[in-house]
């Protein structure tokens, strides 16, 4: 064997060993890259959309975006009232009647408490300031319903109640409206929630389904 | 026969070479299974590279029609195919009711979206690369770029 046939098997040797492991390293390299991502994305927010409907059908809805993806989406959507991450209103009455910039600095420097408690035959409703949270709690009175049986009588019926339940952190709200005096910013009040750590914004609880809305560092359903 | 050695071996480092550049962006899924009668069962799988070459070899006034089409989204998408690569695991949308299932998640870098009903199932698998090289296609085939 010379030497010019025994470099070329080298080389062909080097050749094949070379595109042998390429595949190996693109993926350690994929790995490597995924990890960079994956650990930041780890650190990212996510916000949990949970529907579930506990009739027959037993419907159950979830879904799961990263705050941050929402934050960089949201500016690209651009439908009806929603643009560049900004809610337009067009209401006459919320834009000109009430100023709610006036009604957000008041709450934001009052004392935490109770501000509006609504007891009705109906629903009970309170809204209220605690620990730089706004709560807004809507309880539908089970007492209030009524229905006919089968022979025409009404008769009241064990009604599970139902509850609505916001909790949204005043950085949030006030985010929300930093906008223009006809917009709701959207983007930002995301960019105010990315900050906080795992919070429960929403929660409805009805006879036939439940939906909660909660900020978690996971992004596995439950 | 030392000469037909080396043609061999060349022949067949290029063919490696050529393989693992072919399938180096992943793998593109596809299957359709329908339960009806005489239904319809798709199986196939394409390299993620293909669609790249496919839309260069395509002719150019289709390719124009879909980006005039897709123009007002590609924003989104362009923005889509930035940020999902840093999620190469996780589930975006879990829908389940009345015996139908629908899921969007990424796995391992791949866009999956799987659809189960009584009547067909649906699994596609998409390298996330993908989505970014359709972009960058369309993106330069828009009229007036």
């Amino acid at each position: 064997m010379n030497h010019f046939t025994r470099g070329f098997l080298t080389f062909t040797a080097t050749l094949l060993a070379t595109a042998a492991l390429l595949p190996v390293a693109t993926r350690a390299q994929n790995a490597t890259k995924d990890n960079t991502p994956s650990a930041s994305a780890k650190s990212d927010q996510w916000i949990h959309i949970r529907v579930e409907s506990k009739d027959d059908k037993g419907e159950t809805v979830r879904v799961n975006v990263p705050v941050e993806l929402a934050v960089k989406i949201l500016p690209c959507i651009n439908k009806e009232n929603l643009h560049a991450g900004k809610v337009h209103i067009d209401d006459a009455h919320f834009r000109d009647d009430v100023d709610f910039r006036a009604v957000l600095d008041a709450v934001r420097t009052s004392k935490d408490g109770e501000f509006v408690t609504v007891e009705s035959h109906e629903d009970n409703v309170r809204v209220a300031k605690n620990n730089g949270f706004l709560y807004i709690h809507v309880t539908e009175n089970p007492h209030s319903k009524h229905s006919a049986d089968k022979d025409g009588k009404s008769s009241k019926f064990n009604d599970d109640e139902s509850r609505v339940e916001v909790k949204v952190p005043m950085k949030v709200v006030d985010a929300l409206f930093s906008g223009s005096k006809d917009e709701l910013d959207v983007v930002a009040a995301l960019h105010a929630l990315s900050t906080f750590g795992d919070t429960e914004l929403v929660s409805v609880k009805e006879k036939d389904q439940t939906v909660r809305i909660w900020i978690d560092s996971k992004n596995v359903t439950d | 026969m030392i000469l037909l050695a080396k043609i061999a071996s060349t022949a067949a480092c290029t063919v490696a070479l050529a393989t693992v550049y072919t399938f180096h962006e992943g793998v593109i899924k596809v299957d359709v299974d329908e339960s009806r009668p005489g239904g319809e069962h798709i199986h196939f799988f394409v390299p993620a590279t293909a669609v790249n070459a496919g839309m260069h070899l395509a002719p150019r006034h289709h390719i124009q029609q879909a980006a005039e089409k897709v123009g007002p989204y590609m924003p989104l998408i362009r923005q889509l195919a930035k940020e999902l690569p840093k999620y190469p695991n996780a589930v975006f949308v879990d829908v389940t009711d009345e015996g139908q299932h629908v899921r969007v998640a990424t796995i391992n870098g791949r866009i999956q979206i799987d659809v189960t009903a009584p009547e067909q199932n649906v699994h596609v698998t998409v390298p996330v690369a993908v989505i970014r090289d359709v972009a960058d296609n369309l993106e330069s085939a828009q009229p007036g770029v």
